[in-house]
Formats: structure tokens, sequence, C-alpha cells
């Protein structure tokens, strides 16, 4: 829905309608901050076009971060606290697996739908796009680009490994699923920051920032982990029920 | 804790030869574990639990997972059963699967707490006879956690009474009643009972007590010894004209054992 429904309104109504000059006015911000070559290539372009191409391309990207956040909130929730709630959790525990293996197994469950999520509503984006705008860009395809492959590629994985792993530690010490989820929620906030920071104009998503974001989400996704296993303390998680 | 499920506070103990501190993954590699929740997932079929367990448990040759899965489902009676969701499973089946879980990876040591909770008479006493084969033919340690007291008397070669957290006495069934039993009772039922009998029996010098049951025309006589006391009670009811028709030692059972021994912890 989100996939069809929000390039639809971005792509048909500006392109159907006449762009009226306070249309663009909100997107100065963010168009200050474009990337030279960005703003080199909306010179030639008529302001329905620009309003389509920075709606479709910059304005909505930050969005499809929270896709494989929201997907896989509720299987990392459930991770380690359904298996308590559950009355599961004593044969997980007592298999010969080392920390590190659950924690990363708990992890992988919950990532890999997420991003089967987001790739498909990433596919069907931009399907939904290129196909609105074929002819108002006289038959150029916006869809995909550099920033978007790696948006989807690189930083969409390391912020949902990051966020899903604090969830599974979350997961293993509380008692029950709606807690784990309640608290999880918290972690939506750096992305929901990115969003405001792009709409804003503070930063723009263009492929040096995401470049910088996907390193920089490596790293915290390496520490998460290891500190993950650190702290994962099996053998006090049945002593908590 | 010597399933390395949950930390000890402090002390040591070993499994198998292994710390449980210190190589808690060699532990859970040796041992099968059934808790009190058989902790089977609901939404997996019989064979799928049974097929993430035994992979976990490192059964990594698939024929060989397939054989195994199917030979504890089989003795289980749970074959046919096994692409059905747990969820619909009764209580004992359950349970029976919790217990297959802890075999698949055929364990030389299993703790197995409560195993006949929930199952009908005829499963528990395949259970029990499983347990039996598994300890004495295949000589696996079993650490059974009960509060039926027959199963521990007829089971165990050793038997741990814990009483509020600690341990009362450690040792055989034969020891634990031997303990308590104090003095022997001699079980003697006679065709006729008369009075002429019971004072034959009761004027013997190593005769403590005697309590006469007249419907069942059977004497319960307390002795010091009942190997010398045995032979002159029974030759004193002949010479008083009495006729025996059985005559058996009764020593008391793990329960009894097991109710004056927590109420000697108690004070």
């Amino acid at each position: 829905m989100f996939s069809i429904l929000l390039p639809v309104l971005v792509v048909i109504i500006p392109s159907q309608a006449a762009t009226p000059e306070s249309s663009l006015s909100g997107l100065e911000a963010m168009m200050r901050n474009l990337p030279s070559n960005v703003k080199d290539e909306l010179a030639g372009m008529t302001d329905q076009q620009i309003l389509v191409y920075i709606m479709s391309l910059y304005f909505l990207a930050p969005f499809f971060l929270i896709i494989p956040l929201i997907a896989s909130s509720v299987i990392a929730s459930d991770s380690f606290a359904g298996e308590k709630e559950r009355k599961t959790i004593e044969a997980l525990l007592a298999m010969p697996m080392t920390d590190s293996d659950l924690f990363l197994g708990k992890v992988l469950v919950s990532f890999v739908p997420s991003m089967m999520v987001t790739l498909i509503s990433f596919l069907i984006y931009s399907a939904v796009v290129d196909a609105l705008s074929f002819a108002l860009f006289n038959g150029r395809l916006l869809l995909p680009n550099m920033v978007w492959v790696l948006l989807i590629f690189g930083l969409a994985p390391t912020v949902a490994l990051a966020s899903i792993g604090l969830t599974v530690m979350i997961s293993a010490r509380v008692r029950g699923f709606r807690e784990a989820q309640q608290i999880s929620a918290v972690l939506l906030i750096p992305v929901l920051m990115l969003i405001f920071g792009q709409m804003a104009g503070a930063i723009v998503f263009g492929p040096i920032v995401v470049g910088a974001l996907v390193a920089l989400f490596a790293v915290i996704d390496l520490l998460v982990f290891r500190i993950g296993v650190k702290l994962f303390g099996r053998e006090e998680i049945m002593s908590k029920l | 804790m010597l399933a390395c499920l949950i930390s000890p506070s402090e002390g040591s103990a070993s499994v198998g030869g292994y710390e449980i501190s210190r190589e808690s993954l060699r532990i859970r590699q040796m041992v099968g574990i059934l808790t009190e929740n058989p902790s089977v997932y609901d939404r997996l079929t019989a064979y799928e639990n049974m097929d993430f367990f035994a992979k976990g448990y490192g059964l990594s040759d698939a024929q060989g997972r397939r054989n195994r899965i199917k030979e504890l489902l089989d003795f289980f009676e749970l074959w046919e059963r096994r692409n059905d969701k747990v969820a619909t499973f009764s209580r004992g089946m359950r349970q029976k699967l919790a217990i297959a879980r802890a075999l698949v990876h055929e364990p030389p040591i299993l703790f197995l707490d409560e195993p006949t909770s929930g199952l009908d008479p005829e499963s528990a006493k395949g259970i029990r006879d499983l347990m039996e084969r598994l300890s004495h033919d295949e000589k696996r340690t079993i650490l059974l956690c009960t509060h039926r007291l027959e199963d521990a008397e007829r089971l165990c070669g050793r038997v741990i009474i814990i009483n509020r957290g600690r341990s009362v006495i450690v040792g055989t069934p034969e020891e634990l009643q031997n303990r308590v039993a104090g003095q022997s009772i001699l079980q003697v039922t006679l065709r006729q009972l008369n009075q002429k009998i019971l004072e034959a029996v009761r004027e013997l010098r190593q005769v403590r007590e005697v309590n006469v049951d007249e419907s069942t025309k059977r004497l319960m006589i307390t002795v010091d010894d009942i190997e010398s006391a045995a032979p002159e009670v029974i030759r004193s009811i002949v010479y008083a004209d009495g006729m025996v028709l059985s005559a058996n030692v009764v020593r008391p059972s793990l329960e009894e054992a097991y109710l004056r021994l927590v109420n000697e912890g108690s004070h």
C-alpha cells in the first residue's frame, strides 16, 4: 500500500494539475542541500518535473528505512520474550549452541523477512514511480538510481540489523513480548530524526551521506552484536522467569 | 544448574567430568533434558519439532536423523501423528514428544523431571520400562526427579531426598528403608486364629509387639532381629497347632522412609 499510494500521490497529482509557484517553496531548504550534480540536473527541468523528482527520489527515501524496522519489530520482540511466554525457552537454551549462535539466529529470523519486505516494497515503488513518471520525463526512468541502490542494499540492512539486534537484546531481558515491543519502539526515533532532518533540509540522502551512514551503522551493527552476545546471559534468563 | 540452564550462585559441580561453570557447552552436548514444561513448539508438527532439535543437537546426516526420529516417534506411538501440529496434541502426547526430544541425540546422561506426569497408565509403564532399559542395559545415567516414590524405589540405584531445598539424605532405596526400619515386622497369615497361638507368640523373648487383624487372620509381629526371630515365631505357631498359610518380612516402603526422614529433618 505504502509503495503504491505514496508514489501515486507524489507523481500523479503534480503531473496532472498545474503546479503553483508556492508548491516548491516548502522544498527550498532541501533543494539548497542537494548534491551539485543533482542541482545541475534540475536546472533543465520544469517545476512539475522538479516537484515529482524531489518528492519521489529524495523526500520519500528515508521512509524506506522505517519499513524494515516495522516489518521486523514483532518477530524481533517475540524472539526470546515469546519463547518465555510459550514456555519453550528451556529446551532452546538447553541445546549445545553458543550464545552467539543463538543471538545471531534470532536476529536473522527477523532480518531476512524484513529485508524481503523492504526489497519487494522498493521494487513495487520503483515500478510505480517509473510507470507514472514515464511520460512526464519523456521516457526517462527515474529509479533505480545509485542513491536508492545504496539505500536499499546498504543503509536499510545496516539500520535494520542495529534495530533488530537491540530489540533481541531487550527481548532476552524482559518477561513478555508486549514489554519488549513497547520498549523497542523507541528505536524508531533515530530513523524518524533522519526523516525530519531530510524534510527540514538539514541532510539530504545523496551518495556521500548514504555511504557515510552505511559505514556508521555497520560499525554500530558490530558493536550491537558483540555487546548483545556478551550481555546475553543465557543462564540468567531462566532465573528471571 | 547441572544441565547448565541456571548458573549457580556459589559452589561447583561437574557433569560427565566437565565443570558446569566453565564447560557448559560440552555438558549440553551430552545431556538430554526433560523439564517441567514439555517445551515443544505448538506451531510446528511433531516431526518438525524433532527435526529442529535433532539438528540443534548435531545430527547433521539427513537420513540418519530421519531414521532416529522415526525410531523414537514409533516407540512413543506418535509416528502416525508426525505431520500434525503439536497444538492439537493432548498433554500426554506432548509429554511423550518431549521425552523423545530429550533422547534424540542418544545422550549418555538424562535429566528427567516427572517423565510420567500426565501419561495414561500404559504409557507411563512404557516410560518406566524405557528408563529401566536405558539405565540397566544401555548404562545411561538418569537423574530422575519424581514425587512418585514407587518409581524411585523400582528404578533408582541411588536416591536423594531433598527437603526445602536441602539434601536430607542420600543412599540406595534399601539403605533408606533400613535406616527407618528399626525393628523388623514379620507378617504371618494363618488358617485359624486363637488365643493359644497368640499367647505362644507373645511369650517369645524376641517379640516386641503383636498386632492382630481378625478379618484376614493375619499377625503383624514386631521383632528385634528378623533372621533369628522368624524361625522361632513359626515354630511356636506350629507347636500351638496353628497352620501357617504365608509368612513374609514387611519392610517400610520408600514412601514411609521419605516421610519419616523428612519429618526428622524438619525438627
